[in-house]
């Protein structure tokens, strides 16, 4: 859980970088707190992200788009797969591997975590249109 | 017939107003070995049955099927066998009360002021049964053991414990083995994952002097770095690295850089994994990994590959109870005053260049220690006292 000089280093980032309307902390006083995030691709679609931050800063927070995404095969994204860089859904929501485990320090910022599942669904889109997976423009981090 | 009694045992019972009390006789089966004990043992051995403690000969005849019998009368003690309806007396050996236990390490260390020390131990895989044990050898008094793990097969071959404790909690195996060295060592247990009960571990950190970090992986460490930070108290991490071509060791020492501080300066090290299911809990290995390519990043070095690993972190743990007291392991604190230990233990890897030991003269071999001073970092997620430097990415924008 997020000791509150800490929640107040990710806000003062997000607000720094961010516009104040598309991102908001919730239920931040319970045992599973999360922040919701709009994300804007460079095709104009705009998702919504939700970051989970019960075990944050000390282990990688889950991310969820807030909806099954397909590939396009029109196969959901609902499993761990190497080539995707997504984990294994909850409640039909994809869930994107943004963070691997032995680069994930307890420095890494919200932001920058946000900053990758925006370039993960960037590549996703871009998987949509040519049909080459993930991995073909994200390299791994282990 | 070999016979001991505990001295700690009589004595309590010679003080008690009870004329006698029925206890308990632990016998090695065919090997012609008994252990007479007033108290039920937490864990016990070989064949049970009765002993009955008598501060009188007189009330032996109360207890018909016990076979064993325990004469306390004015500072005389005399143990009888019932044979054929006769008892038959023989000689006996004492277990050493408390104080004098381990006696023989007086002046090596400094046993009484070990004996009132309480070191946590999170983690009670191969490294932290082997450390527990090793410290209730050298005499520390009080022990709060965590792990909420159970003995499995996977890992046994270098764990203190054996296959008769396959399926027990980790926490009883290590008590057993704790208590084995130390009857009179205090025990706490708890069989709880640090990393989702928070508030537990806060109680557990702030009540020792000690804390022995032997999880396997960053984010249990983490929040364990924030524990020992937020309440003052030392802390030793240890590791292996991968296919155990070495491993290191980090003291946290109060107002000295944390754990945090020491990733944030070396960086995240390639570590060995040791156990699937584990490594596939905490993102170790990927969810998306095989189980096939798992098996492969699996590689388990010899429990002779960690032991120098442990046997480090027991001497800075000895030496951090024992700071400031007179005892023969002083002269070690001029040594060990880094806060980082290196140890290179095979020429793989990020060792490969290094030199054989023969006529390798000033340059760096394996089967060595290497101390370094890590400091504190700017702006560390957990011991910063002004604001926290996050990790924003720039190489993103
Ligand atoms: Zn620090």
């Amino acid at each position: 859980m997020m000791k509150y000089n800490r929640f107040k280093a990710e806000q003062e980032v997000l607000e720094a970088k961010l516009p104040s309307n598309i991102y908001r902390f919730m239920d931040m006083n319970t045992s599973r707190p999360y922040l919701v995030m709009a994300a804007r691709t460079n095709r104009g679609n705009v998702y919504t992200l939700r970051i989970e931050l019960d075990m944050f800063p000390d282990s990688i927070p889950q991310v969820f788009v807030n909806k099954m995404l397909y590939d396009c095969n029109n196969n959901p994204l609902d499993t761990p797969s190497s080539t995707m860089h997504t984990l294994n859904s909850k409640n039909g929501c994809t869930q994107i591997c943004h963070y691997g485990s032995s680069s994930w320090t307890n420095r890494v910022s919200l932001y920058k975590v946000y900053i990758k599942c925006r370039l993960w669904l960037e590549m996703y889109e871009a998987h949509l249109s040519s049909g080459k997976p993930i991995d073909y423009y994200l390299k791994h981090q282990n | 017939m070999i016979v001991y009694l505990s001295q700690e045992e009589l004595d309590a019972f010679a003080i008690d107003r009870a004329e006698s009390l029925l206890g308990y006789a632990y016998e090695w089966e065919g090997e012609g070995v008994v252990h007479l004990h007033t108290r039920s043992l937490t864990h016990a051995f070989g064949e049970i049955s009765g002993c009955m403690f008598s501060k009188s000969a007189f009330c032996t005849d109360v207890v018909e099927d016990v076979r064993w019998l325990v004469f306390i009368d004015e500072g005389c003690i005399k143990v009888g066998l019932r044979v054929d309806g006769g008892i038959q007396y023989v000689g006996f050996q004492m277990i050493p009360s408390k104080e004098n236990l381990y006696s023989r390490s007086k002046g090596i260390l400094e046993i009484r002021v070990l004996q009132n020390k309480h070191v946590a131990i999170i983690g009670l895989g191969s490294f932290g049964s082997q450390i527990a044990i090793e410290l209730s050898k050298s005499g520390v008094g009080e022990f709060s053991l965590v792990d909420f793990d159970r003995v499995e097969l996977h890992n046994l071959a270098r764990h203190t414990c054996f296959i008769k404790d396959l399926g027990r909690l980790k926490t009883d195996a290590i008590e057993e083995a704790v208590l084995g060295k130390n009857p009179y060592a205090k025990i706490h247990k708890y069989p709880l994952d640090i990393s989702k009960n928070r508030m537990e571990l806060e109680t557990i950190v702030s009540h020792v002097d000690l804390v022995i970090c032997a999880t396997d992986n960053n984010p249990s460490r983490f929040v364990l770095s924030q524990a020992l930070f937020d309440f003052q108290k030392i802390g030793i991490f240890g590791r292996a690295f991968t296919r155990a071509e070495g491993g290191d060791v980090f003291v946290y020492r109060p107002g000295q850089a944390c754990y945090s501080c020491m990733v944030g300066n070396i960086g995240v090290a390639q570590e060995e994994i040791t156990n699937e299911a584990s490594a596939r809990q905490n993102g170790v290995i990927p969810a998306y990994v095989s189980a096939q390519d798992a098996d492969a990043m699996v590689q388990v070095g010899l429990s002779a590959d960690i032991e120098p690993i442990c046997n480090m972190m027991v001497k800075l743990a000895l030496v951090e109870l024992s700071k400031g007291e007179a005892s023969g392991i002083s002269c070690l604190e001029d040594e060990l005053v880094y806060n980082y230990y290196l140890w290179a233990n095979r020429r793989e890897r990020k060792f490969t260049n290094w030199h054989v030991l023969p006529g390798a003269g000033p340059m760096p071999t394996i089967m060595r220690w290497y101390g370094a001073h890590i400091s504190r970092r700017e702006g560390c997620a957990i011991c910063s006292d002004d604001e926290i430097l996050l990790d924003i990415g720039d190489n993103l924008e």
